[in-house]
């Protein structure tokens, strides 16, 4: 093989440095997916860990850029990597001081659904925790208003669950428009 | 104008009095004179502002009067997906507006859901609301929909009853 096909040592990434040297004990996982930093962190310091990476002023992932989850219930190589854990909340960050983005990934079990939230840190988690409550049930601890977002307000079940059937349970044929809040 | 005369001048009166009867000038009034709702919540109501625009011009054929109050109108325009949430909407705006009213379901999401054959979306607002006439393509040109106009015009002419009546006399 020539040189050129040498991959070059990359420096690890700062949030990684920062992240090992002040939080070892919360990070689970870490990874790197296309330019962005992934790591995976115990729900017990998530909101720890989240205010870290906005205030530290080094890091200073001030924008959070979208909150959602996965239902990684048909996912067997995944269920096995974070002790059965069905869901997987996602943040994603922005820092516009290191024009870098990262994802923290959070398993949440499904008997605990819990998570506290992160609305006192960005004022815009409010309908991504809204949204993410209405499609995968996560129960947003702390959160100001947990209503659904999408879905009418009388609707059952949470749609974006893997055990949701696509065509759903009826809902689109039933119809009782006195009952609708019209 | 599309007005079918009944009966000819005689010829005493030299062609100037012509008969006829209230229902046909009624209807000639109503369908060169149609007030759309429209009910635009897709990329088929793109189509639809484009044939009211200048290039396809919807006031040629008189229903250039688009009304946002469905108190005002008489041909309800259903263009675009219809979910669970903006049903109850869709029944109320047509409830409101005035008899007769006429109904045209355009483009493939409003008349059978299109591609989206999931929980969330409606698959076909003829399941609760009278439709008079459908609309296929996605989204349909705006000919489709001039020739849907011109269907609903045709209906108007004949003296036949819109769907939604037919269905409380049912």
């Amino acid at each position: 093989m020539s040189e050129e096909n040498q991959v070059e040592e990359q420096p690890k990434p700062l949030i990684l440095e920062k992240l090992e040297a002040n939080h070892a004990d919360a990070l689970l996982a870490q990874d790197e997916s296309r330019g962005t930093v992934v790591v995976t962190v115990r729900k017990e310091q998530s909101y720890a860990i989240l205010e870290y990476l906005k205030t530290d002023p080094e890091l200073a992932y001030t924008f959070l850029v979208d909150v959602t989850a996965v239902d990684n219930s048909q996912m067997e190589s995944e269920l096995m990597q974070f002790d059965y854990a069905r869901f997987m909340v996602v943040y994603q960050l922005y820092s516009y001081q290191g024009q870098c983005r990262a994802r923290v990934k959070v398993p949440v079990h499904e008997n605990d659904l819990n998570i506290p939230s992160v609305t006192t840190l960005w004022q815009g988690a409010n309908w991504l925790e809204r949204e993410t409550y209405d499609m995968f049930g996560i129960n947003f601890e702390g959160h100001p208003d947990l209503r659904r977002i999408l879905m009418p307000d009388d609707f059952e079940g949470h749609p974006l669950r893997k055990d949701y059937p696509l065509r759903g349970r009826g809902e689109r044929e039933r119809f009782n428009f006195d009952k609708q809040n019209m | 104008m599309g007005l079918d005369f009944v009966g000819q001048g005689a010829a005493e009166t030299d062609g100037n009095i012509i008969t006829t009867t209230i229902d046909k000038v009624v209807n000639w009034g109503r369908k060169n004179s149609l007030w759309p709702m429209p009910f635009g919540t897709a990329c088929c109501a793109i189509e639809m502002m484009a044939t009211l625009a200048s290039k396809f011009d919807l006031s040629r054929f008189g229903s250039e009067a688009i009304r946002f109050s469905p108190r005002q109108s008489d041909l309800l325009i259903v263009s675009g997906r219809i979910s669970i949430k903006m049903m109850p909407v869709l029944k109320r705006i047509y409830d409101q507006m005035p008899d007769p009213k006429w109904v045209i379901s355009m483009g493939a999401c409003a008349s059978c859901g299109g591609v989206f054959d999931t929980y969330t979306l409606i698959q076909g607002v003829d399941q609760f609301i009278p439709v008079d006439v459908y609309i296929p393509g996605c989204p349909p040109r705006p000919e489709d929909l001039i020739d849907a106009v011109l269907q609903v015009q045709q209906k108007i002419a004949s003296g036949a009853a819109p769907k939604g009546v037919e269905a409380v006399y049912e």
